[in-house]
């Protein structure tokens, strides 16, 4: 446990240094970019907006940095994230309804994928040789392919010609969003088509990663004495890919980092509403306090997933437990 | 541990556990296959030791695992027949079975497995997973073969199994690593027992280990055939070593069996000049200490074609015919020792290194130095 707790504090020293960091960089900032914000802001701007700008690049108030930065969290603790200056919202309500798109979008696709990519890995580690095989040259070339052109022809393919699939949006906009049968009915539907985009783009790189682990495992002695402890085939194939899905969990922590900014492309092919879509806005209008916003919950997801995959790793590989030497 | 070498009957000769007959294995296809065991013929008789000594790349171990059907790509079984006789607990009229181990089916290879043979290998570190605790090892053996035991039942039997081999069962929370060397070759041959097998193989199970570990293992070893009396194939390149645990050695070489006797001949009096180098070769277990000799040149490059014996170009008693004429092996007294050597055909032609006549030493106590020290005389 001492080993976990060492690492938990060492995420704690840095999500405080990315939150600091997140503080300091509008301050860094040359001119007087508040008056260039209010310049941007088209119709009517409120005082609370242009409190925001000011809190946030530290103009307009008397006070020092250190006072401000200690506002800052208390902002933070409150979960005052600032308001978008476009939208005039606060950024934590705008976020609140993007991130849980791109999270049930993306998060879902990167989990599918690897559990389809590691099992058919598995399969085609043990399986080495056969006919199998030829599903690689198929998957690596979805990989190859960048996944917005993937999606741009899947989307007119199968959802403007064919029309297999709903094209644009989450979900349809006959329903009203809640939770009921038909509106959870739409969200699968028009989910479809964007999850097979990611999952096909994504699950070769799974795939073979755990195929050429599997080649090294089933080189090592425990699988031959699996082999000769008379343990069905399935059993066998299970010792050998116990171990080799070590890597790919590690892997599947960086993934699930880019879960929350991952694929802006992927979202703006299929018009989802989620955190990639609000990114690319927020850019375009320069709305500093919602890319702010952006930029921490990114950061708290990577860390976060960081976090949960050494978790993992702790629980699925025991000599993880054991303390350093040094 | 009593002499096993003497007055056996001939019922005691022809009850056999394993029968390896013209075994042949290759390593590869077509015309880049490279031989790795050539003809082989032995046997395991009940309740009884056999000994396989060579150095590496002898096919010892190649034809252990392709008997057992485990030899991995590229080996390939290119000939010979290996059948298994063991008594079937199952069965209710005929209890002893014989099976052809190269026509059996998946399936029956499947309840064979560790049931009736079972392995330990040289690296017991990489023998257990990483990954799972001692107790899912245990756990999952008896869960695969004896389906009728409970939960308990299985936990009983591997707290049990580990008190056979000296260890607590705390250690059945353990993972491999957490363990020393010998803990985790205790714990292999604790799982190798954990079914009654017929036959167990030990693939240098010692050479990893420390002198210290080593020896104490091979005692254990020695006190649980005794109280168990299942067979046992020990592969090592330590002849000592195996002379105290054999009752009977086969010595390879280049995938051939040179040689063939029971442990006290073959240690006291060798008949293969292989034999007496690799005797040469390492310290005698007691007596007067003598300078080591080893065996010069290397062993012949096995995808090389090569003529007549394949010790030929290192024999130091080699013979006009040795590199024409591949020698079988043969049986050369009443004692029904073997040899492969062309110098047994003339009595003159024998060197008196080996020549020498068999002591009636009981296995663990080898006759003093003095054999090992003429031995070396003579080849100068």
């Amino acid at each position: 446990m001492r080993v976990l707790g060492r690492r938990l504090s060492l995420y704690v020293v840095t999500a405080w240094v990315a939150i600091t960091v997140n503080f300091l960089l509008p301050h860094l900032m040359p001119g007087n970019p508040v008056q260039n914000l209010i310049g941007k802001v088209t119709g009517q701007i409120t005082p609370q907006q242009v409190r925001s700008i000011e809190l946030l690049f530290g103009v307009g108030l008397h006070q020092g940095l250190w006072s401000q930065y200690v506002g800052y969290w208390h902002q933070l603790f409150l979960g005052n994230l600032g308001v978008s200056i476009t939208l005039s919202t606060p950024v934590s309500s705008v976020l609140a309804s993007a991130v849980p798109w791109t999270v049930g979008l993306i998060g879902v696709s990167t989990i599918l994928s690897f559990i389809l990519g590691t099992f058919a890995g598995a399969l085609l580690g043990w399986f080495r040789g056969s006919r199998l095989d030829s599903v690689i040259p198929v998957a690596t070339f979805f990989q190859a392919a960048p996944y917005f052109f993937l999606g741009t022809v899947v989307l007119l393919l199968f959802g403007s010609d064919l029309h297999w699939f709903p094209v644009l949006g989450a979900y349809s906009q006959s329903v009203t969003p809640g939770w009921h049968w038909d509106f959870v009915f739409s969200l699968l539907r028009y989910g479809e088509l964007p999850v097979i985009t990611i999952v096909l783009s994504s699950v070769a790189g799974w795939m073979l990663g755990m195929r050429n682990m599997m080649i090294t495992m089933i080189a090592e002695d425990f699988v031959l004495m699996a082999v000769a402890k008379g343990l069905p085939r399935r059993k066998v194939i299970a010792h050998a890919a116990r171990n080799a899905v070590l890597p790919s969990v590690a892997n599947l922590s960086l993934a699930i980092g880019l879960v929350v900014s991952g694929a802006l492309l992927v979202e703006l092919v299929f018009n989802y509403p989620g955190v990639g879509n609000l990114l690319l806005q927020a850019v375009l209008n320069e709305d500093y306090p919602l890319i702010q916003g952006i930029f921490l919950v990114i950061t708290m997801t990577v860390l976060a997933a960081n976090l949960l995959a050494d978790v993992l790793y702790f629980i699925l590989d025991p000599r993880t437990r054991t303390e350093a030497a040094v | 541990m009593d002499s096993a070498t003497t007055n056996l009957t001939v019922d005691e000769l022809n009850d056999t556990v394993l029968e390896i007959e013209d075994f042949c294995v290759d390593y590869g296809w077509g015309e880049t296959a490279v031989r790795a065991v050539n003809n082989v013929n032995l046997s395991v008789r009940r309740s009884r030791v056999l000994g396989v000594a060579g150095e590496s790349g002898s096919g010892k171990s190649t034809l252990v695992y392709a008997v057992t059907r485990l030899l991995r790509s590229p080996g390939v079984i290119s000939g010979g027949s290996a059948r298994l006789t063991y008594d079937d607990p199952t069965a209710s009229d005929v209890k002893r079975r014989t099976v052809d181990l190269m026509a059996a089916s998946g399936s029956e290879l499947r309840a064979i497995r560790w049931s009736q043979v079972s392995i330990v290998l040289q690296s017991a570190l990489n023998a257990l997973n990483p990954v799972l605790r001692i107790g899912h090892e245990f756990d999952e053996l008896l869960k695969t073969h004896r389906k009728d035991l409970k939960k308990e039942q299985r936990h009983a039997r591997a707290v049990e199994l580990l008190g056979l081999v000296g260890l607590n069962e705390d250690r059945l929370s353990r993972f491999p690593h957490e363990l020393s060397g010998g803990q985790r070759q205790r714990i292999m041959i604790a799982l190798a027992l954990a079914l009654d097998p017929q036959l167990v193989i030990m693939d240098e199970p010692t050479t990893a280990l420390d002198v210290v570990t080593q020896r104490e293992i091979v005692n254990e070893l020695a006190q649980l055939r005794a109280r168990f009396g299942f067979s046992m194939i020990f592969i090592t390149h330590d002849l000592s070593l195996l002379v105290e645990l054999a009752d009977d050695i086969a010595v390879m070489y280049s995938g051939n069996v040179v040689e063939w006797a029971p442990a006290g001949d073959l240690y006291s009096a060798p008949r293969h000049p292989y034999t007496l180098g690799l005797l040469n070769s390492s310290p005698p277990l007691s007596g007067e200490r003598h300078e080591l000799v080893g065996i010069a040149g290397a062993p012949p490059d096995l995808s090389q074609p090569l003529s007549g014996c394949s010790f030929h170009n290192r024999c130091p008693f080699v013979l006009e015919r040795c590199s024409r004429d591949v020698p079988p092996l043969r049986i050369l007294d009443s004692s029904g020792r073997k040899a492969a050597c062309w110098l047994h055909d003339d009595p003159t032609t024998v060197p008196v290194a080996l020549r020498r006549v068999a002591l009636a030493t009981s296995p663990g106590e080898p006759a003093p130095g003095a054999p090992m020290t003429l031995a070396r005389e003579e080849i100068r």
